[in-house]
């Protein structure tokens, strides 16, 4: 009866956040069903983790005998309340392989599998268990004056978060080459430049619990003790929240077709850092593992380039900035980049791998001509028959006016024939973020094999990025689909004088229309 | 320096034993002995405390970790030694006089090894006044991760016996400690002479067991009756 | 009372169900889950289609069409509504000025995508040296019906393994890499995927992939691996198997046609 009465509340969508009172006994048995139908396959039929995706994924799947959990509203080392983990399956963890299940499974089925993940730790039947969340204060506001974030930035590195998240917070503290998880796999001290991908959420209120409960099972610790102690008031600890909030962009950056290059009138930037790059929109391409030919890669390092283009009508320049760890070939990252291959399978795991010194690369792909139908090369790479034109970078290359980048054809994954004179680069690294700028002549001689720039036109352009020190090298790349690259051309005289000839042409309609009823009126 | 400082540790846990057994009248029975050592003596790493000039200039040698202590006389340090069964069902462990200490110094753990009882607290203090993360990973225990940027104290129980708890420091990738979470205090840690000792035994028969975190256990089983000392070394051969 | 006069009279209906369309075309329709932002020109047609139907309505009843166009005649030629009458002489001229400054700017846009979903599948394929004919070919796999659970389990895991990054934990082409790749990876759990094909055709597709597609397919952009370098016949069979079992579609099956878009229950 009860059951019944409690079934009929959930199927009216209860109000959040629900009691920590452990659910009905028969509640888990319906969510063992679907427990093992959706969420097996990667956390595995015992709940260890371990399900046969598992082992394609970086990071992994929660193992849920230990009830450690990451995302909480509960101190450290306290288990998490049920709308905790109601949370992380209904939005799921942005940034991993969980998908969001609201939408995708019904209210009532994802209740269900919430009370039987319960039953795979003893820690939930354990009534002397505290499951309270914490009480969290409201966030101060002007969170974004200059003020506030230069008090964040001093906690910031007073309390030595740069250890792990390095001095711009994208991961690439001196720490962070030692992280592991619980488990012993190799861990990310998160990039505080991509919040959009932080698991808890992208708000400073979602920072500022992290920071609260800490990512227990990872070694994000706490500051609670901080605050229960008065080392730190409640108020530095939010600024410090919008700190690392405004390190990332406003908004998820929207993933857009055409990069638009406008044309200059001044000369072209001279340096990745120049300011005239300050000036000109950026394009967010996200990039994802190389999955497709043998041998696949699931763990890829790069989630995605920032890309900036212009032109002044005789060259293009072209600027790719992204957030890498490593400067590679780094040795200090030598033991991550083994705990990694070891971590991610693949069709070359178990001993086909080893870990090497590789260079961070880049590669910007167009087709060797602007198509004129739909029809061109294959994104990945081209074909043996079907070439595309590629300019490569790597990291490891001479400091020559080139900077390490040259043009070439490639032939799919495996084949690259370097052409004659190649694109010039230049290239920055700073803080965990590469930039590398390439800049070539619209028109070049080769005119067989070198794509030739035309302003005005919707030029495919495909990325690939290799972050060497994640063992990445070869066929373990992350790649992107084609995109367009689209010099802009100077406006038209047409484009100011027809609306003004349509507009003149309707009022002139106008009046005569009104006129003529006005007469047939009188 | 460091390894008075460990004698004097624990010294304080034999005093503290020493101040249950007044409190605990079960029994007066003692069993003692030494970790001898043999074998090829393995190195330690050496640690990298570059990044951390406070804590580097606390040594005039470069550190090691304290994975392996192998004491001057061929015996092992910070081997963890307990009473792992035999006390009968009637016994009941005495309140926990005090708490436990555990420091950070020099960027290393103090002790390295240390046993608690269940309820009682760890106070983990910071003396480096650099920033530590430390992490406790146990799987009886619920696991916690407090972070102390500062020269500060936290405190922390545990709830079940657990026989190690690793704790951890993630910032500084070398720094490991091990901490036995007993419901009873008859345990001891073999110091810079190697040995232990374990006061205040009712009599019985029990098993006790010695803990060392790179060569894992061995146990014996002991029977001590009245106030008499039993004598029990373990040998731990070199890999 | 002066508000039910307006919402009495056919003209400020009609300019009412055109204000709530357009309202919901570009506000409403995108918080639908799995709906995306109506793009500008699909929201200029569904607007022209919600006019035309609004003037149908309203021409449809002469004495609704003399007061429809009361106002608007009104307008014309009242004297007192001469400000109004201004007002849109200035209103409608600079609005289609703005439409057409719009349509001659020069913006480049990518190429329109024409990509047929479900290009024509050839009659047999080779695969791994091995011919198979398409036409008439049903999944071997079920005949044996008492291993099914078994192969359904080999195809779950085998898609674990290789298909989740991309169509995802639940089947609906929503995998953690799927943001990377367009066109976007299949949804089985769609009507218009699995449900409305036959088992061999999705074998062909698996085995081939993108680069097997013909050009109407726009293999160039197909992320799909061709599956024969990675997977054997048996393998793929059972995959497919698992897909219908997992989403509850029924194949396309060469006799009866017409069972196609069914899940399992729904009869």
């Amino acid at each position: 009866m009860i059951s019944a009465l409690l079934a009929l509340g959930l199927a009216a969508g209860a109000p959040f956040p629900l009691p920590p009172s452990p659910l009905p006994v028969q509640d888990t048995v319906k969510g063992k069903v679907v427990y093992e139908k959706w969420c097996a396959g990667c956390h595995g039929e015992t709940g260890a983790g371990d399900g046969p995706a598992a082992a394609y994924m970086l990071p992994r799947p929660r193992n849920f005998t230990g009830a450690v959990y990451k995302i909480r509203t509960t101190a450290s080392g306290q288990l998490p309340t049920d709308a905790d983990l109601l949370r992380a399956i209904d939005e799921g963890l942005a940034g991993s392989a969980m998908p969001a299940w609201k939408g995708r499974l019904s209210d009532a089925e994802r209740r269900d599998v919430l009370a039987y993940l319960k039953t795979f730790s003893s820690f939930f039947a354990d009534t002397s268990q505290h499951v309270v969340a914490l009480k969290f204060g409201g966030e101060p506001g002007g969170g974004t004056s200059a003020e506030a974030l230069k008090v964040g930035r001093q906690f910031y590195d007073s309390i030595g978060c740069r250890k792990c998240h390095g001095d711009q917070g994208r991961g690439d503290g001196p720490s962070a080459p030692t992280l592991k998880d619980d488990a012993g796999f190799p861990i990310f001290a998160a990039d505080l430049h991509q919040s959009w991908r932080f698991r808890g959420g992208a708000t400073a209120a979602d920072i500022y619990r992290r920071l609260r409960t800490g990512l227990d099972g990872t070694p994000m610790p706490s500051f609670s003790d901080l605050i229960d102690q008065k080392f730190l008031t409640d108020e530095q600890l939010w600024r410090l929240a919008q700190y690392v909030r405004s390190l990332s962009p406003a908004r998820t950056p929207e993933v857009r077709d055409v990069i638009h290059a406008p044309r200059l009138a001044a000369a072209l930037p001279a340096a990745p850092g120049d300011s005239v790059w300050d000036r000109v929109d950026r394009y967010w391409l996200p990039l994802v593992g190389q999955v497709i030919r043998k041998p696949r890669w699931f763990g890829p390092a790069v989630s995605g380039v920032w890309v900036q283009a212009v032109h002044d009508g005789k060259s293009v320049a072209l600027r790719v900035s992204w957030d890498d760890r490593t400067r590679s070939p780094d040795t200090t990252w030598l033991g991550f980049e083994r705990r990694v291959l070891e971590t991610v399978a693949g069709d070359d795991s178990g001993g086909g791998r080893t870990a090497g010194p590789f260079p961070d690369q880049l590669a910007v792909q167009f087709p060797r001509r602007i198509p004129e139908g739909m029809e061109r090369p294959y994104f990945l790479m081209g074909t043996e028959t079907d070439a595309v034109y590629q300019w490569r970078w790597t990291s490891a290359g001479g400091s020559g006016a080139a900077g390490g980048a040259v043009g070439g054809l490639a032939r799919g994954l495996e084949r690259f024939d370097t052409l004659p004179g190649g694109p010039a680069a230049q290239t920055s690294y700073e803080h965990g973020e590469w930039r590398v700028m390439f800049t070539r002549s619209l028109a070049t001689p080769d005119t067989a094999n070198e794509l030739q720039f035309a302003a005005g036109r919707a030029i495919p352009v495909a990325f690939f990025a290799w972050d060497g020190s994640s063992g990445e090298h070869g066929n373990r790349l992350a790649v992107s689909t084609w995109y367009f690259l689209a010099l802009d051309q100077p406006t038209p005289p047409r484009v100011f004088v027809t609306p003004v000839v349509v507009m003149l042409l309707t009022l002139g309609l106008g009046i005569v229309v009104v006129r003529r009823v006005q007469r047939r009126q009188a | 320096m460091r390894r008075a400082m460990l004698a004097v540790v624990c010294g304080v846990f034999v005093m503290a034993s020493a101040r249950e057994r007044r409190a605990e009248p079960q029994g007066g029975a003692t069993i003692a002995g030494k970790i001898k050592f043999t074998g090829a003596k393995p190195a330690n790493p050496k640690i990298d405390m570059s990044e951390e000039p406070k804590c580097k200039a606390k040594y005039q040698a470069p550190p090691t970790e304290e994975t392996v202590v192998v004491n001057p006389n061929g015996t092992l340090a910070n081997v963890f030694v307990y009473v792992k069964s035999g006390l009968p069902e009637s016994y009941k462990a005495p309140a926990p006089a005090g708490g436990v200490t555990l420091d950070q110094d020099g960027c290393r753990y103090h002790p390295h090894v240390l046993g608690i009882l269940v309820g009682q607290p760890l106070e983990i203090k910071n003396s480096d006044g650099i920033l530590h993360n430390i992490k406790a990973k146990g799987t009886k225990n619920r696991p916690f991760n407090i972070s102390q940027p500062t020269t500060m104290t936290s405190t922390r129980t545990f709830t079940a016996p657990e026989v190690m708890v690793p704790l951890e420091c993630n910032v500084h990738g070398w720094m490991h400690a091990w901490l036995g979470v007993l419901p009873h205090s008859f345990y001891g840690v073999s110091g810079a002479d190697g040995s232990f000792s374990i006061k205040g035994l009712p009599p019985g028969t029990y098993t006790i067991e010695a803990w060392q975190e790179k060569y894992g256990t061995q146990t014996a089983s002991v029977t001590v009756a009245g106030s008499e000392t039993k004598t029990q070394d373990f040998t731990v051969a070199g890999k | 009372m002066n508000w039910r006069r307006y919402a009495d009279h056919p003209f400020w209906q009609a300019a009412a169900l055109l204000v709530a369309a357009y309202v919901v075309i570009v506000y409403v329709v995108p918080l639908f889950p799995g709906s995306a932002l109506v793009p500008k020109s699909v929201v200029l047609q569904y607007m022209a289609t919600v006019l035309v139907g609004v003037l149908i309505y309203v021409s449809d009843n002469e004495e609704r069409w003399i007061r429809f166009r009361e106002p608007i005649h009104a307008a014309l030629v009242e004297p007192r509504l001469r400000p109004v009458r201004a007002g849109l002489l200035v209103a409608v001229p600079a609005l289609v000025g703005l439409v057409a400054y719009g349509q001659v700017r020069t913006t480049v846009a990518a190429p329109p995508n024409l990509r047929s979903i479900h290009p024509a599948p050839p009659s047999e394929i080779t695969f791994r040296g091995k011919t198979i004919t398409l036409t008439g070919l049903d999944n071997p796999l079920r005949q044996h019906p008492e291993s099914s659970a078994a192969y359904a389990a080999d195809g779950k895991r085998i898609y674990y393994q290789n298909c989740l990054p991309c169509h995802g934990d639940h089947l609906d082409g929503q995998g953690h890499y799927a943001p990377g790749f367009n066109p976007i990876p299949a949804n089985f759990q769609d009507n218009g995927t699995i449900a409305q094909l036959t088992e061999s055709f999705v074998f062909w597709r698996v085995a081939k992939g993108g680069p097997g597609l013909p050009r109407e397919g726009t293999p160039w952009n197909s992320a799909m691996p061709r599956w024969e370098d990675f997977l054997t016949e048996r393998e793929i069979w059972s995959v497919i198997l698992f897909l219908y079992d997992q989403t509850g579609w029924k194949p396309r099956t060469w006799e009866t046609a017409g069972e196609a878009g069914k899940r399992k229950g729904d009869d």
